[in-house]
C-alpha cells in the first residue's frame, strides 16, 4: 500500500455530517451511562420533595408574620403563592440542569485521565458539552418529570401567567443548562493549575445554588447585590427562568433577557475555550 | 531514501518542581518563599524513525521515557527541541495529529467503563470517521487475532486486564493509525497474555506496516519485537540501534539461583565449577546466587558441572532485568555521550 510508505501524513478534516453524528452519539452515550445508574436518582425525587417542603414552610411562616408590615400583600416582591412556585420551579429546574463537569474534569486532570482525551481528534469541550446535554436528556426524563408529578400537585403550583411562557421557560432552562456547564468546565480548568482543587469544589457547591437564585429569590437582598449580579452570570441560571415563568419579564423585556442569556452562554464557551486551550499547552499531565 | 516518518531533534522537557522544606517552620517558610527547582526530564533527544519500524523505547523509572512519549503524542509541549511526525508538529495541530496515531497507555483504559465495548468501538468509529466497510473489516482482523468477539458485549468494568488490554489494542488500531505508541503494553498480564499482545503486535505491523514505537520494562517485549532499541537514562539517550548491537556490548548476564541439600559455603560452589567463568555473588548455607554470560559459556555447561558437584535440589535462571543492562550500558560509557 503506497499510502503506508509515504513519509506525509494526509491532511483530515471531519465533515459537518461526521460532526453532528459524533456530538449526537455522545449525547446518546451520556444518556446510555446515567441510564446505568438511574436508581440513584430516585432517592432524588425523595431528596427535592423535602427541599421544596423545607422552603414552603418556612415562607409560609415568613409571610404570616411579614404579611402585615406590607399593605399590598408583598414580601420580596412576590406573593405568597408566587413564592411557593419559585421555589418549585427552581428545584424544578435544578433538577434539569445540574451537572458535575467540573468534579469530573478536575478529577480526569488530576489523575492524568485527561491524557487519553488529548491522544483523540476532538475537542474536549465541545464533547462535555455534549455529554451534559446527554446528561440533561436523562435528568429530563427520569428525574424532573417525576419531581413535577410529585410537587406540582402537592403545593398547587399554579402555571405561568401565559401559556407561552412554558416554551419560553424551557428555552431559558436550556440555555441556563449551557451557562452552568460552561462555569462548570472553566471551573474544572483551574486543576491544570492547582495541586488540590477539593477547597474550590466545595466552595462551589456551598455558593452556586445561593448565587444562581435557587435558595432565596434575589429580590430579597439588597439593591447593591442585585446589581452586583446583574452583571454576573449566576442568576441566568435559575433567578432569570423562574422569574420568565412567574410572568416577571414580558415583551421587549422577555426578549432582552433571552437575548442577554444566549450572550452569556456563547461568551462563556469561548472563554472555556481559550482557557482550555492556554492550559492544555502548559499541561503538565500527572502520573504516568 | 525518503525521509524519516518521525524526526526529534534537540528535544527537551523541563518540569519546575517545589522543594519542601522541612518542620513546621519550614512549611511556613514555604507558604511565603517556595523554593523553586528546575528538573530536566528530558535533555536533548534526538532519533529518526522510518515507517514501519518498530522500536523499543526504554529506560529505568523516572528515565524520561513517558514524557517523551506525551510529547510525541501531543499531549505534552516540550521546553525547547523539534519534532515532526509526517509534516506534523504534535502539539501544534492536535486535532489533525492525533486523526493518524494510537496510543495505549498501560494500566489506563481509552474504552468508556461503564459501557459494553461495542459501544466504545462505535464511539472510535464515529471519532475517526471510519467507514462501515473498514470497521467491519479491521473488527474481523482484531476478533482472528485477539478473540475479543465473545466479550464485546460486556462493560468494560468487567473485563479482566488481560482482556481489556486486547481491547484497548484493538481501540488503538481501528481507525488503521500510521503510528501506534504503547507505554507498557503488557505490564501486569499474564504470560500467556502477554505472548497474545506480543504476536498480534507483529502481526499488525506486518499487515499495516504501522509504526510502533513502544516503552516497556519486560526484556521480552524488547527481545521479541523490537529489532531496535533506544536507551534513555536520565532524560539522555544513551543507545541508538540494533538489539544485536546492545547485546553484543553488554553481553547476556545471567542470575542463576540453586538452592541445596546441605549447607555449603561459596568457595565450595566456585569449585565445582571451577575454571568456568562464573561469578559467585552471594549466599551462605543452602541458597546461592551467581552470574555468568551467555556469550562466554553455555548455561547447560554451568548446570552440568553444578549438578555433578554439589546435591543441587533446584535451581533457576533468570534473564538480566533491563534496569541493569541500563546500567550496564551507562557504565560502560562513563559518561553521556554529547
Amino acid at each position: 500500500m503506497s499510502e503506508t510508505t509515504t513519509s506525509r501524513l494526509a491532511p483530515w478534516r471531519r465533515s459537518a455530517a461526521g460532526s453532528v453524528g459524533l456530538y449526537s452519539y455522545f449525547v446518546r452515550l451520556a444518556f446510555l451511562k446515567f441510564l446505568a445508574y438511574r436508581l440513584r436518582y430516585y432517592t432524588g425525587v425523595v431528596s427535592y420533595t423535602i427541599f421544596v417542603t423545607g422552603h414552603y414552610y418556612i415562607y409560609s411562616a415568613l409571610f404570616a408574620s411579614a404579611v402585615a408590615d406590607s399593605p399590598d400583600g408583598l414580601v420580596g416582591g412576590l406573593t405568597l403563592p408566587e413564592m411557593i412556585t419559585y421555589v418549585a420551579v427552581s428545584w424544578i429546574g435544578r433538577s434539569f440542569y445540574f451537572n458535575n463537569i467540573a468534579r469530573e474534569l478536575s478529577r480526569q486532570i488530576q489523575e492524568g485521565e485527561i491524557a487519553v482525551l488529548l491522544i483523540k481528534p476532538f475537542h474536549v469541550q465541545t464533547v462535555m458539552m455534549f455529554e451534559a446535554i446527554g446528561e440533561s436528556g436523562f435528568r429530563l426524563l427520569m428525574f424532573t418529570l417525576p419531581i413535577m408529578v410529585v410537587i406540582v400537585p402537592l403545593f398547587r403550583i399554579q402555571g405561568p401567567p401565559e401559556p407561552m411562557l412554558y416554551l419560553w421557560t424551557f428555552v431559558s432552562f436550556c440555555l441556563a443548562l449551557v451557562i452552568y456547564s460552561q462555569f462548570n468546565f472553566l471551573l474544572g480548568c483551574l486543576a491544570f493549575g492547582m495541586k488540590n482543587i477539593q477547597g474550590v469544589m466545595r466552595a462551589k457547591m456551598v455558593s452556586m445554588d445561593f448565587l444562581t437564585g435557587v435558595v432565596v429569590p434575589f429580590t430579597f437582598f439588597p439593591l447593591w447585590f442585585q446589581h452586583l449580579m446583574d452583571w454576573l452570570p449566576f442568576q441566568y441560571v435559575s433567578y432569570i427562568p423562574v422569574t420568565i415563568y412567574l410572568g416577571k419579564h414580558q415583551g421587549p423585556d422577555l426578549a432582552r433577557v433571552l437575548l442577554v442569556q444566549l450572550a452569556w452562554s456563547v461568551a462563556l464557551f469561548v472563554a472555556g475555550r481559550f482557557v482550555w486551550q492556554r492550559s492544555v499547552r502548559n499541561v503538565i499531565v500527572q502520573g504516568g | 531514501m525518503s525521509e524519516a516518518l518521525l524526526q526529534v531533534r534537540g528535544l527537551t522537557r523541563d518540569y519546575r518542581l517545589i522543594k519542601k522544606r522541612e518542620g513546621v517552620s519550614g512549611g511556613l517558610i514555604d507558604l511565603v518563599r517556595p523554593r523553586r527547582e528546575l528538573l530536566r526530564a528530558v535533555d536533548d533527544v534526538s532519533f529518526e524513525i522510518p515507517a514501519g519500524e518498530m522500536v523499543g523505547y526504554i529506560g529505568a523509572n523516572g528515565a524520561g521515557k513517558s514524557t517523551t512519549l506525551k510529547m510525541l503524542t501531543g499531549i505534552l509541549t516540550p521546553t525547547s527541541g523539534e519534532v515532526t511526525v509526517g509534516g506534523l508538529v504534535p502539539w501544534r495541530e492536535r486535532v489533525q495529529y492525533t486523526r493518524h496515531i494510537g496510543a495505549v497507555f498501560g494500566q489506563r483504559t481509552q474504552l468508556w467503563w461503564d459501557l459494553a465495548v461495542v459501544e466504545s468501538f462505535r464511539l472510535l468509529q464515529k471519532i475517526y470517521e471510519v467507514d462501515e466497510q473498514t470497521y467491519q473489516r479491521q473488527m474481523g482482523i482484531f476478533d482472528d487475532l485477539l478473540d475479543i468477539g465473545d466479550y464485546l458485549h460486556q462493560p468494560v468494568r468487567k473485563l479482566s486486564l488481560g482482556q481489556r488490554m486486547r481491547c484497548d489494542l484493538a481501540a488503538a488500531l481501528l481507525h488503521r493509525p500510521r503510528v501506534l505508541f504503547l507505554d507498557e503494553p503488557t505490564i501486569g498480564l499474564d504470560v500467556v497474555a502477554k505472548e497474545n499482545v506480543r504476536q498480534f503486535l507483529r502481526e499488525i505491523r506486518e499487515r499495516d506496516g504501522v509504526t510502533i514505537i513502544l516503552t516497556t520494562h519486560d526484556i521480552g517485549d524488547i527481545e521479541q519485537l523490537c529489532r531496535r532499541v533506544i536507551i534513555i537514562d536520565k532524560g539522555r539517550v544513551h543507545f541508538d540501534g540494533e538489539l544485536e548491537d546492545l547485546r553484543r556490548r553488554v553481553g547476556q548476564k545471567v542470575r542463576l539461583t540453586v538452592d541445596l541439600r546441605d549447607t555449603a559455603t561459596s568457595a565450595e560452589l566456585a569449585a565445582t565449577t571451577g575454571d568456568l567463568p562464573v561469578r559467585w555473588t552471594s549466599g551462605e548455607g543452602r541458597r546461592h546466587q551467581a552470574e555468568f554470560n551467555r556469550s562466554e559459556v553455555p548455561g547447560a555447561e554451568v548446570i552440568k558441572r553444578l549438578v555433578n558437584g554439589a546435591h543441587v535440589l533446584d535451581l533457576s535462571l533468570a534473564e538480566q532485568p533491563i534496569e541493569e543492562v541500563v546500567r550496564d550500558i551507562y557504565r560502560q560509557q562513563g559518561r553521556p555521550t554529547p
